[in-house]
């Protein structure tokens, strides 16, 4: 697992600066963040002063003496990407969404605002959730990862980067979204509602959310499918241990965009949106109400969902697997024996197999042919001791942080996975 | 080596760690004119301002119809919307009908025979014929 970098936790989000951001990238404005910190007053909200040069009020070429306009916009609202920061107080579905939440007292609704405009929707790191995102990822998938091995200590880690993506992933945090009631608007802008979700399918934000490292051999991987093993994907690797992409190949992503309507890409962007907003709300949870509110909101929001870590195994030979295993801790060599037979010559023959090892029964099946029976019930024994759990309420290292913690008793490792030869 | 890994993404269980009121907007849709919108109206006056303050999370919006029935519309997480039309009701037996919305969860009536639908296993394992001493007959 990658270590924290608590360093870049929250020193950009603690100084919303009006003034002199002239960072290109969002990655540059990270950077920039800690160095002029202390060059300007801080807001009270994370959402700045719209630094727009004044103009002439829009005029939208509405009659407005028929229709009288629902809510009264401040005046170039229009002109803006994204809604100011003001009108979050107005918002009754942003209200909403903090009280279906419950959120803390603590948490403004202008920074919940933030949290709804991606990068794609307004390219201004002081007004977009990119910041509040990146806090939000790392708590996430720090919570899930530290909780995954301690409560299933034997993982392989090709698996536990799968329970990690199935509990923090982008399709599951746009589940958590979608769960809250998020909705989204039909485009961004400075007239949309705060409450809605903005992000914009045309012009994808510079947002750098995940951590990872784009590899020198990318074009091989990608071509050749050259091999890269697991270690190098905990080094390079994003948090669920996919390959960082590149810029060519969103490229040709984006421009397929215009062409189709609703295709993967456009897919994928919704999905992503939804997620970095969810992250983002955990950030601004982190930002306001600190590291206890944060771990409880993962806790009761992500954790709380059911994922059967039994159906992510995929095994090709579990019989050989499952002897280098018993030669690895000391066991008899595991031995297959028919339990109990019926219809053999039947069309619908049933063969319960049970591996043995010793005197120990291992694992059992039931299958079709014998040797169905034989892999399955080798399958089932190696789940057993991958799925090994010290118990449900096990504890986690964040656990220490709170004042009045007991005495950390370390937590069972294991020695590691089962390397064939 | 022989372990791969397939993805699978977790499902949500409203309540087990946090819960979310699944109805999202209700409309309140009322005429100023006609008889059956007399209880709907006296209801927005009344009622109304207490209900709407105790659900902090639902959005509540109230619209003039004109010379329609009263009509309560209610959003839903899940996407779907559920009207009840309150026509000639008195405001109390129209707070019950705001309530039965805010309680619904959205789906489609479902006639339920089981007394428990779980997505956890069964924690005494499903029967199998080749294990046990079998019956004799």
């Amino acid at each position: 697992m990658k270590r924290l970098r608590l360093d870049r936790w929250t020193g950009q989000l603690l100084v919303a600066r009006p003034g002199p951001c002239s960072a290109a990238t969002p990655r540059a404005a990270l950077r920039s963040a800690a160095m002029c910190r202390c060059t300007t007053v801080r807001n009270q909200s994370t959402a700045a002063v719209p630094q727009i040069p004044q103009e002439d009020d829009y005029y939208d070429g509405t009659d407005h003496t028929r229709f009288s306009p629902l809510e009264k916009l401040p005046p170039r609202a229009t002109s803006l990407p994204s809604p100011p920061p003001e009108r979050a107080l107005q918002s009754a579905k942003l209200a909403a969404l903090h009280a279906r939440l419950s959120l803390p007292e603590k948490v403004p609704l202008q920074t919940l605002a933030r949290a709804l405009v991606d990068a794609s929707a307004d390219e201004n790191p002081q007004f977009n959730n990119t910041n509040l995102a990146f806090v939000g990822h790392t708590l996430i998938n720090y919570h899930v990862g530290e909780w995954l091995m301690c409560r299933y200590p034997r993982l392989p880690m090709e698996v536990l980067y799968a329970a990690i993506k199935g509990y923090a992933g982008p399709t599951a945090l746009h589940h958590v979204a979608r769960s809250w009631g998020v909705e989204h608007a039909a485009a961004p802008g400075g007239e949309v509602d705060p409450g809605l979700l903005q992000f914009s399918m045309h012009k994808p934000g510079e947002a750098i959310t995940v951590f990872g490292y784009k590899r020198a051999e990318y074009e091989g991987l990608k071509k050749h499918h050259w091999r890269h093993g697991i270690s190098s994907r905990v080094v390079f690797d994003n948090d669920f241990g996919e390959i960082v992409h590149t810029e060519e190949e969103e490229e040709q992503m984006r421009a397929r965009a215009d062409t189709e309507y609703g295709n993967e890409y456009t897919r994928t962007l919704a999905e992503a949106a939804y997620a970095t907003c969810a992250r983002a709300v955990v950030g601004a949870i982190y930002a306001h109400t600190g590291r206890e509110a944060a771990k409880a909101f993962i806790k009761a929001h992500i954790l709380s969902r059911t994922l059967d870590l039994s159906r992510l195994f995929s095994f090709k030979k579990p019989t050989r697997e499952l002897s280098l295993l018993c030669a690895r801790e000391d066991f008899e060599p595991p031995v297959a024996r028919l339990l109990s037979e019926t219809g053999r010559m039947s069309r619908t023959p049933v063969f319960v197999v049970g591996i043995f090892s010793g005197k120990d029964k291992l694992g059992e099946a039931a299958a079709a042919s014998l040797e169905h029976a034989r892999a399955k019930a080798a399958m089932n024994a190696l789940k057993s001791w991958y799925l090994y759990s010290p118990g449900e309420h096990v504890r986690v290292p964040s656990d220490m942080l709170a004042e009045d913690a007991r005495p950390w008793e370390p937590a069972y490792i294991d020695i590691g996975e089962i390397i064939g030869r | 080596m022989t372990v791969r890994a397939l993805q699978q993404i977790s499902t949500g269980r409203n309540g087990v760690g946090a819960f979310i009121l699944q109805c999202k907007k209700m409309d309140f849709h009322y005429c100023d004119w006609a008889g059956s919108s007399k209880g709907m109206n006296g209801f927005i006056k009344s009622v109304l301002p207490k209900f709407a303050a105790a659900h902090p999370q639902i959005e509540f919006t109230v619209s003039p119809r004109p010379s329609k029935h009263p009509v309560i519309v209610a959003q839903y997480i899940n996407g779907r919307e559920k009207a009840i039309c309150v026509r000639n009701m008195e405001p109390y037996e129209i707070l019950k009908k705001a309530e039965l919305l805010r309680d619904a969860s959205g789906e489609k009536l479902k006639r339920t025979t089981k007394p428990v639908t779980s997505i956890n296993e069964s924690v005494r394992g499903i029967w199998s014929p080749y294990h046990g001493n079998g019956l004799r007959v």
